[in-house]
């Protein structure tokens, strides 16, 4: 008996649903191509929504572009690692989910490698809005260098707060299979809502994206602070902890939902 | 120690009640209105080291639901297994590591990828080392016949070539017990002989404990040295073949023909039932249970000369059409 690290496991996973992947060459340049196309539309939308309406709400063009490219950024990330939780309903409606219990490794260690994908246009689109977003508040000095490695870690924060929110959101799934409706509010409206600064919304609306559904903390919280320098530095840290704290939740969510898991009649 | 102990299983399926219309999967979702069903009631029973067992029953009885509770897939509601000494629901990693699965349903292996790239995949995951795999690998292409397709991808595979792709797979970490829902389901003569030949082997010469879940009573007949039959989530026998065929007392039938005239007596046993008169050839059921073939056919013989006589036992499909 030989033992395998979990990260070699996962690395060869990856490795072999890209090579899966790669069977079906026509399809998965046409996809690229679509994913690519309608990134540069959802971009030009929101080129041309900035354009036209400036500044909203003190929020101006940039730093608005700043939070939409955050929240890409921090989507794509999640997506990337983690896209087979947004698809969990598949496995759940046809039992898929079996196989993946009877290997003697993490579940969610499985079901993640599948289907990996690099989304690139989706890179592309964020680190341009991203990069334009920057130079811009750098040369009006509105901040420093230091907010390009801060902007980094922000990604990355986002993207495991992004990751509990479709983990929690799948996991009840092992009580209602279904899914889909649920998602398109937790994750999709969630998302959208929290690309435009949230002082936009009722308070009841800006409440439950802080609390219920934090998203907030993907962009708007930290954003606050990094260019607005509202608070202090603490703020990125209480970013960080919500995320730490938001992904051990749902991990354990996850955990009870397993053993709640019907599959399906033989 | 037992290789599968069981322990008073009780499986309660809760599914909501769907509703109809718009936001039909949001309303189901904070509707508490739930339909519950019983798929297993209350199962126990003791697997021993190298047992062959059938498990068998109509649809929708609860087979698939106990193995797949056996194999911590599901939670028991209540109830506990083991597996080995081991708890599949508390240790899953552990004890799955462990054992061999096979689904009829459904490969365990790459969709898109050649056969033996699955192999490699398995053998990284269950940590086999290389030499190991090689030679177990060797072993099964030669027992079940891989090398044909070795190179194809799964998805081209004819079933019967996927269903021992599978079994192969299964096994390459050389567990001790192996767990098979419905192994021959759609398969031909052929392929079916094929994988009872290589489950044999694994039984009796690698002393392997499996566990098979069938439609196919030659799969039962032809495997397994015990049975046990599920029916509304109950065990409802648990036992040989022979003595299965024995608590049903089958009636045995006998077709005898006479030579020559014959006179039926006006009093007939009661263990001996005429169900056809055809000019010289009389038949009858008879209860084996209550009588021996030598006395029957000796009082047979006292109603006339007797030219040739044929028997029937009862199959093994009508002795299951029985119990469930």
């Amino acid at each position: 008996m030989k033992r395998t690290s979990w990260f070699h496991l996962y690395k060869m996973l990856i490795r072999t649903s890209i090579r899966s992947r790669m069977q079906y060459k026509f399809n998965f340049i046409m996809a690229s191509v679509l994913a690519a196309l309608i990134q540069i539309s959802e971009f030009l939308m929101v080129a041309l929504v900035l354009h036209r309406f400036g500044a909203i709400k003190g929020w101006s063009l940039h730093e608005i572009g700043y939070l939409f490219a955050i929240m890409t950024l921090s989507k794509t990330l999640y997506r990337t690692f983690g896209n087979e939780v947004h698809h969990l309903e598949k496995y759940l409606v046809n039992g898929e989910l079996d196989q993946l219990l009877t290997r003697p490794m993490p579940v969610l260690l499985a079901l993640l490698p599948q289907n990996f994908r690099i989304m690139a246009g989706e890179v592309l689109q964020g680190g341009f809005i991203l990069c334009w977003s920057l130079a811009g508040m750098m040369y009006s000095g509105q901040i420093g260098w230091i907010a390009i490695p801060f902007s980094l870690l922000i990604i990355l924060t986002g993207a495991v707060i992004l990751f509990s929110i479709g983990l929690a959101t799948a996991t009840l799934g092992f009580w209602t299979t279904r899914i889909e409706e649920l998602q398109t509010i937790t994750e999709d409206a969630a998302r959208t809502a929290a690309q435009y600064p949230l002082t936009l919304y009722p308070k009841w609306m800006s409440g439950i994206l802080l609390t219920v559904i934090p998203v907030g903390f993907v962009n708007y919280i930290p954003s606050l602070y990094l260019l607005r320098g509202e608070g202090g530095a603490w703020v990125l840290v209480a970013v960080a902890a919500v995320a730490v704290l938001s992904l051990a939740a749902s991990l354990r969510f996850w955990q009870f939902g397993l053993t709640k898991y019907q599959s399906t009649g033989s | 120690m037992n290789m599968i102990t069981a322990r008073h299983l009780q499986k309660e399926f809760k599914t909501p009640v769907i509703r109809e219309g718009r936001f039909s999967g949001l309303r189901t979702l904070f509707s508490r209105e739930t339909v519950s069903k019983e798929a297993v009631r209350d199962i126990s029973f003791d697997i021993g080291p190298g047992e062959f067992v059938g498990y068998i029953g109509p649809n929708g009885a609860g087979k698939s639901t106990t193995i797949k509770m056996l194999t911590g897939i599901l939670h028991p509601t209540s109830g506990e297994v083991r597996l080995d000494g081991m708890n599949p629901h508390q240790d899953r990693r552990r004890t799955v590591g462990r054992l061999g699965v096979v689904f009829g349903q459904r490969s365990q292996l790459w969709w898109d990828l050649p056969v033996k790239d699955s192999y490699d995949i398995l053998a990284e995951m269950y940590g086999v080392r290389t030499e190991d795999k090689k030679k177990r690998l060797s072993q099964f292409a030669e027992l079940l016949d891989l090398e044909s397709f070795w190179a194809t991808p799964v998805r081209k595979l004819s079933l019967g070539q996927r269903m021992r792709a599978d079994l192969a797979a299964s096994m390459l970490h050389d567990p001790e017990l192996l767990f098979l829902d419905e192994p021959t389901i759609g398969l031909d003569v052929n392929a079916k002989r094929n994988i009872r030949q290589f489950l044999r082997t694994l039984n009796e010469e690698f002393g392997k404990t499996i566990l098979l879940t069938t439609h196919d009573m030659d799969d039962i007949e032809q495997l397994c040295s015990r049975v046990m039959v599920i029916n509304h989530g109950q065990l409802t026998y648990d036992g040989s073949i022979p003595s299965l065929r024995d608590t049903i007392g089958l009636p045995t039938l006998i077709r005898v023909t006479y030579r020559g005239s014959y006179l039926m007596p006006d009093t007939i046993p009661t263990a001996i039932q005429i169900t056809g008169v055809e000019g010289q050839i009389v038949t009858v059921e008879v209860n084996r249970k209550e009588w021996s073939t030598m006395d029957i056919l000796k009082q047979l013989e006292q109603w006339g000369e007797i030219e040739d006589v044929e028997m029937k036992e009862p199959d093994f499909e009508d002795i299951i059409h029985r119990v469930y």
